[in-house]
């Protein structure tokens, strides 16, 4: 493991082992510190692998235990929930349980709206707050710390101190005497504070986009004022095309922000379906379209495989994109300095 | 775009000569903000100013208006003194903070360390450690860390009774491990019964450290080398100082993403007075979580700041 870097190697000392010979004129030309130090890296550098293989399994396993159970849980019977030698793998497989609750959440419907809503939004959101970000990180202007200030305000304040006086302002959104407009129930409340660069953490992507856009050098700028482009131009045809990596990456956590949004959905719509509603609802629908009684009870036990199934259903289509995009969510990052 | 662009565009024409090159600069500033500014007065300030506003009132719900009666500091009091659950609950989701969050940023600087090596599936490790990214903020953790309801909280049970106190205990002396201090075997027992939520919990700061460590200059790392420097030294005097912005960074996150996080219990308290149409209530609530919040940040960014190191400075 001479890649190793925690335990630093003498350098070359493993990539030209050389011959016996060498070895041994090597090893007595050294100090018996030298020596004792060389020991103990050999000895660490046996161990130490076995042990992280230990802690990442280990681990791993804690992360993966619940997605590896809603696997298991879902393609079973729910009288297996009740048979206690069943505990990983079904004694009866079946795929009802995941027909049924497709057929709960009105999966198709469902993912597509989802789909629909959480791309717009991302996209325009991520365009408003990359202009946002690059005025905070290139324009010297009046105010500019106080305006700076309330973008961290927006990442410090949790939605939901703000979610009342938000529903009134959608409820008679207008001006005040001249028109008002419900807009509750509208997908507007979604787009409109995206299109403004205040949608879901939106304040964390301005702040993102401010430091990106600082990092990136001023000259190529520069040169595009001094061939004549205004700033509106330069920021579109130089800056974003620079910073495309920096969009990719944001723009991915933005549909998985708004994907796993349950709070702002739930405030506002009231019969739109997404998936995270769907899924939080999903105990109620169930009852609904399976025994057509709401009062209905089956053990809890039993409702488990269906509740599985749900968050499998529910996460299958940003789990698929994780595991084909993955290298954006992580590299995006790294590559492109947006932290730091 | 192009309707914002043209208000300074038109400006500059007019008085072409009068304005300088620094103060269009700053003109055009205002032009990429001013998209977020309306926005933000809209959706943010305005909604802020109301939700303190009725902090200070009754608030009565009526067919079509929300009544304000201006009764001053009493919601304040009521909800620190009154109410039956709101000061338990702040109590403890403080203390859950205060004790999660090292815990947290020491877990993630760990496995970043060891992510950062090299090693036959690594690419997949950090696939399965990034994670909780994708999902920790959504319906489904809740129902996977068994908040939800009643129900599907079995399957959590029965994975935390696996790394129960009694088999930390057992696994450490049976490895011989006695000698090592009470505070130590505290810490471990701590981490191992609390591993779900911290693990679940620390992806987006695995993913910051892992930037940070990516950014160590190789000469540096190369420097340790030929001076035969050791692991531990290493990082002690390598990695920690060039991961310490990072700190701070993840710190705040991680203060922040456990103050917000819907599932703790003060914020189930807002929604649930909110529910009970108690807005008077609930703004005051949030209110004064919401400047602990603040302090919170204040106080360790102020404190943290003294400690970091900056390679620029």
């Amino acid at each position: 493991m001479a890649e190793n870097i925690n335990a630093p190697a003498p350098v070359q000392e493993k990539k030209h082992p050389g011959s016996r010979e060498a070895k041994r004129i090597r090893r007595e030309s050294m100090s018996a510190e030298e020596r004792s130090y060389l020991r103990r890296k050999a000895v660490k550098d046996r161990i130490w692998p076995f042990f992280r293989t230990v802690i990442l399994l280990g681990l791993g396993f804690v992360i993966m235990y619940p997605l590896i159970y809603m696997v298991s849980c879902a393609f079973r019977e729910r009288s297996d929930m009740s048979d206690p030698t069943v505990m990983w793998i079904p004694r009866h497989y079946t795929l009802d349980v995941i027909r049924e609750t497709m057929d709960a959440m009105d999966f198709r419907r469902t993912l597509f709206n989802t789909l629909v809503l959480n791309v717009g939004c991302s996209l325009v959101q991520v365009i408003s707050c990359a202009v946002t970000g690059y005025g905070f990180a290139r324009f010297r202007f009046k105010g500019k710390k106080i305006f700076f200030a309330i973008v961290i305000m927006m990442i410090l304040v949790p939605t939901q101190v703000i979610s009342l006086p938000l529903y009134t302002q959608f409820r008679y959104f207008g001006i005040k005497g001249l028109f008002s407009v419900n807009l509750i129930d509208s997908r507007l409340t979604m787009y409109l504070p995206a299109l403004t660069a205040n949608g879901i953490r939106a304040g964390l992507m301005i702040l993102i986009f401010r430091q990106f856009f600082k990092g990136l050098p001023r000259e190529i700028e520069d040169a595009a004022y001094i061939d004549g482009c205004g700033p509106f131009r330069t920021f579109v045809r130089v800056m974003a095309p620079n910073a495309a990596p920096a969009f990719l990456t944001v723009f991915l956590f933005s549909v998985v922000w708004y994907w796993n949004d349950y709070y702002v959905s739930n405030t506002f719509f009231t019969n739109t379906k997404t998936m995270a509603l769907m899924l939080t609802n999903l105990d109620n629908e169930l009852k609904i379209r399976l025994f057509n009684d709401p009062t209905v009870q089956i053990s809890p036990r039993e409702q488990i495989v269906w509740k599985e199934a749900g968050c499998l259903l529910s996460i299958a289509p940003i789990l698929l994109m994780y595991v084909f995009l993955q290298k954006y969510f992580t590299e995006g990052i790294e590559r492109s300095g947006l932290v730091g | 775009m192009s309707g914002k662009a043209g208000a300074p565009a038109e400006k500059k024409e007019k008085k072409h000569r009068l304005i300088s090159y620094e103060r269009r600069k700053s003109l055009y500033g205002y032009g990429f903000i001013s998209l977020w500014l309306v926005g933000t007065v809209i959706f943010f300030l305005i909604p802020l100013g109301k939700s303190l506003w009725y902090s200070f009132c009754d608030v009565s719900v009526e067919p079509g208006a929300l009544r304000t009666k201006y009764i001053g500091m009493k919601n304040y009091f009521s909800v620190l003194s009154e109410d039956p659950y709101y000061t338990d609950y702040l109590l403890d989701t403080l203390l859950e903070t205060l004790w999660k969050t090292p815990l947290i940023l020491i877990f993630s600087l760990f496995i970043a360390v060891i992510l950062n090596q090299k090693f036959r599936g690594r690419a997949l490790a950090r696939a399965v450690f990034f994670l909780p990214v994708i999902i920790a903020t959504g319906p489904v953790y809740r129902i996977i860390s068994g908040d939800m309801e009643s129900t599907g909280n079995s399957g959590a049970e029965q994975f935390s009774t696996m790394f129960s106190t009694n088999m930390v205990g057992d696994l450490l002396s049976f490895l011989g491990v006695y000698e090592i201090s009470q505070s130590m075997t505290e810490f471990i027992i701590a981490v191992a019964d609390n591993i779900f939520g911290i693990v679940w919990s620390s992806g987006i700061q695995i993913l910051l450290f892992l930037a940070a460590l990516q950014n160590i200059p190789s000469s540096a790392r190369e420097a340790a080398q030929l001076e035969g420097a050791t692991a531990w030294e290493y990082f002690w005097k390598i990695t920690f100082p060039y991961v310490t912005p990072f700190i701070l960074a993840n710190l705040i996150f991680t203060v922040i993403d456990s103050f917000t996080n819907p599932m703790n219990s003060v914020m189930n308290r807002i929604v649930a007075m909110k529910n009970q149409w108690e807005f008077g209530g609930a703004s005051a609530m949030a209110w004064v979580y919401f400047l602990i919040v603040l302090a919170a940040v204040g106080i360790i960014s102020a404190i943290v700041n003294k400690f970091i190191y900056y390679e620029n400075d």
